[in-house]
């Protein structure tokens, strides 16, 4: 009885000590997401035409990718950082995964639950737009992603111990590359999930260099983090999109440069990734970083 | 947003709210002292023996972990009346020294014939979403207890419609009993008919199961556990080829147990992966064998064409043959003869299966470089967890 009563106390002083912070009012946010493909909403199984510089035709496999540091913008552009919901499942401290892939058909190694939006509070005010990153921060990029939390737990976007993590992972059947191992574009696109002529793109921070594969590095050369500010942004009315459709346009999904990883991952003297890189809005080599193209508001 | 008067309101929700914790914790707190001079030793919780770094496996919540249960299905797991003849446990094919895997590349049934894939080591078996090679959609220890019992296409303990007899074995058993009572003491309540049932027995196997944990290598010594000697300079080496991106090993074998499909406490909700390696190409167009096809036997769909669950990698010294049907006899053929070319199936048909995993493009890979591979491969090898008396035969001369 007498640590109850103890107890009583200390919960009474702790209650009586959170009473001042009360008086900072918070309002909750939702930050909705929508995934595409040249406008048409993201689904497993689903096929795309007019794909990239060959028009391509590609049935996608997967599409999730990290957001964090998301902040609020006012008016005069000032800053107000969304404090995330840790959620134990997509959120933790600043980052959130978003992940449009439902596991089935081609999305076949994917996870059943879905998340398409990122939840916090910020404290009570006006804001009309929107600032985020595409990414895992630096700090929590490089931690051990076989113990971490959730969403880091996620082996799926787990990519390398130096890189860290993949920040977008959208991985594709294209009629091309299936057509040159003899299959039509129909047949290919039941494949996806990691056929071997599959299109992808993964990207990361890569020249993270570090004592061991399986050791944190001290610093990436590439961290390829891209900040989205999206200064109209109306919360209770639009939606982020992402179109992947648009970070491909200037691509060939139909051929994989030969020596290269599938796709464009990031990786260095990979001649698939000018032209993804680019829309993604990041530097690539000597190529100057472009506007990106992935995020709009709708 | 700002309405006069409603820090008054504030206060007196945050006043309210602090009341109601407050008798809650004390009611929570009153209750558990009642209980604890009531409570048996079937309520204190199971320890794992895990590593504090290691996360606990996923228990279903109507078959808790108990000690009792462990140990009555450690002694149903190497007990031989389980099989029609008496002649096999499951520990003939699932054999601790060998990370509870039997070294031959397909096992005979009681019958003496072969069933159609190699058996999977038990190592962490609890941290596996999905249990078998080829089967998607089983994924409960309990219900997978049942197929090699009683499965008939393969037969391998051969006890198809003997349950009773089973059971009347187990009753015969004098240390049974006072097992079976301690292990389901609600199902006791209900007499020998709910004591010796296929639910009891299949909920003790799992448990034991459950309880084969193993995060005890060289590698988790140095890992996780900050050991740098724990490793060899070959086995240094080793690693930075199987996490680089020349090899891609890790892709699919990354993470906690060296693999793709995953479940612990510490994950939302699992993780699943299946992948196609182009062991084989029957038709030239990606077709594997009709014995083992991949899950499209189960799912029917032409992309799962010989794509198959993803082993752990724990272990992996201890369990040659490997591959699905033990078709590669050593570690270093699998990498030279197998991974190296962008699968096996290339060396016959002259490119390699279409169908195949992204990740496999084939790599050059010197001599040295298949030693140091292998090397970090035998240091994922946990000695402590194959030589654990908890896990061993309890029937053994002696052993109680």
């Amino acid at each position: 009885m007498k640590y109850v009563n103890t107890l009583a106390v200390m919960l009474g002083l702790g209650c009586g000590l959170g009473l001042p912070t009360a008086h900072a009012q918070q309002q909750p946010v939702e930050i909705k997401f929508t995934a595409q493909v040249n406008g048409q909403p993201f689904s497993c199984g689903q096929s795309y035409k007019d794909i990239g510089s060959t028009k391509s035709t590609i049935t996608p496999s997967d599409f999730r990718f990290f957001v964090s540091e998301v902040e609020l913008l006012d008016a005069q552009g000032r800053a107000t950082a969304l404090t995330l919901t840790q959620d134990k499942t997509w959120q933790v401290e600043n980052v959130a995964l978003l992940d449009f892939e439902n596991a089935t058909g081609p999305c076949r190694n994917g996870t059943v639950p879905t998340n398409t939006s990122v939840r916090g509070t910020v404290p009570s005010g006006k804001y009309t737009g929107v600032r985020f990153t595409l990414g895992v921060p630096f700090k929590l990029n490089h931690v051990d992603p076989t113990t971490a939390p959730a969403p880091l737990s996620s082996t799926a976007m787990f990519w390398t111990w130096q890189g860290g993590y993949k920040f977008l992972k959208v991985d594709m059947a294209s009629a091309g590359t299936t057509a040159a191992h003899g299959h039509g574009a129909a047949h290919g696109a039941g494949h996806g999930g990691g056929a071997a002529s599959g299109f992808s793109v993964h990207l990361g921070s890569t020249m993270c260099a570090s004592p061991s594969k399986t050791a944190a590095p001290t610093a990436c050369a590439n961290p390829n983090r891209l900040t989205v500010s999206l200064p109209q942004f109306d919360l209770s009315k639009q939606t982020i999109v992402a179109d992947i459709g648009a970070v491909l346009a200037g691509a060939n999904v139909d051929v994989n440069t030969p020596g290269t990883s599938p796709g464009c991952m990031s990786f260095l003297k990979d001649a698939d990734c000018p032209p993804i890189m680019a829309a993604l809005g990041l530097p690539y080599e000597n190529h100057a970083a472009g506007l990106q193209r992935f995020f709009s508001a709708k | 947003m700002r309405v006069p008067g409603s820090f008054h309101l504030r206060l007196l929700s945050v006043l309210l709210a602090c009341a109601t914790v407050i008798l809650l914790v004390w009611s929570v707190f009153a209750q558990s002292t009642t209980q604890a001079d009531s409570s048996s030793r079937h309520e204190v919780a199971y320890q794992w023996g895990l590593a504090p770094w290691a996360p606990e496996p996923v228990v279903p919540p109507d078959n808790p972990m108990s000690l009792g249960k462990v140990e009555l299905g450690r002694h149903l797991f190497y007990d031989k009346r389980l099989s029609a003849d008496e002649s096999m446990s499951c520990a003939t094919c699932h054999r601790q020294e060998k990370a509870f895997t039997d070294g031959k590349a397909r096992s005979e049934g009681i019958d003496g014939k072969l069933g159609g894939r190699s058996a999977m080591s038990l190592a962490n078996a609890g941290y596996l979403p999905v249990l078998t090679w080829m089967n998607p959609n089983l994924n409960s220890l309990e219900i997978q207890a049942l197929i090699p019992i009683f499965g008939e296409h393969p037969v391998e303990m051969g006890m198809a419609g003997r349950e009773e007899l089973l059971f009347e074995r187990l009753k015969s058993e004098p240390r049974y009993k006072k097992m079976f009572i301690e292990a389901f003491p609600k199902e006791a309540t209900l007499g020998d008919a709910g004591l010796y049932s296929l639910s009891t027995v299949t909920k003790a196997l799992a448990a034991f199961q459950r309880s084969l944990v193993s995060f005890s290598s060289a590698f988790d010594h140095y890992r996780y556990e900050g050991k740098a000697d724990a490793l060899s300079p070959s086995a240094k080496r080793g690693e930075s080829l199987f996490f680089g991106e020349k090899m891609e090993c890790y892709h699919c074998h990354g993470g906690l147990n060296f693999n793709d499909n995953i479940q612990h406490s510490r994950m939302p909700f699992p993780e699943l992966g299946f992948h196609n390696t182009g062991l084989y190409d029957v038709d030239g167009k990606g077709g594997y064998p009709q014995t083992n096809p991949g899950i499209i036997e189960i799912t029917g769909i032409a992309g799962d064409t010989g794509k198959f669950r993803t082993p752990t990698l724990r272990n992996i010294a201890l369990t040659a043959p490997y591959m699905h049907d033990g078709s590669i006899p050593s570690l270093a053929e699998v990498i030279r003869g197998h991974y190296a070319r962008a699968g096996r199936a290339s060396a016959d048909k002259g490119q390699p299966n279409p169908l195949r995993s992204e990740f496999l493009q084939g790599f050059n890979v010197t001599e040295e470089e298949v030693v140091d591979l292998v090397a970090f491969l035998e240091s994922l090898t946990d000695f402590a967890f194959v030589s654990n008396p908890r896990h061993s035969d309890p029937w053994r001369a002696g052993v109680q």
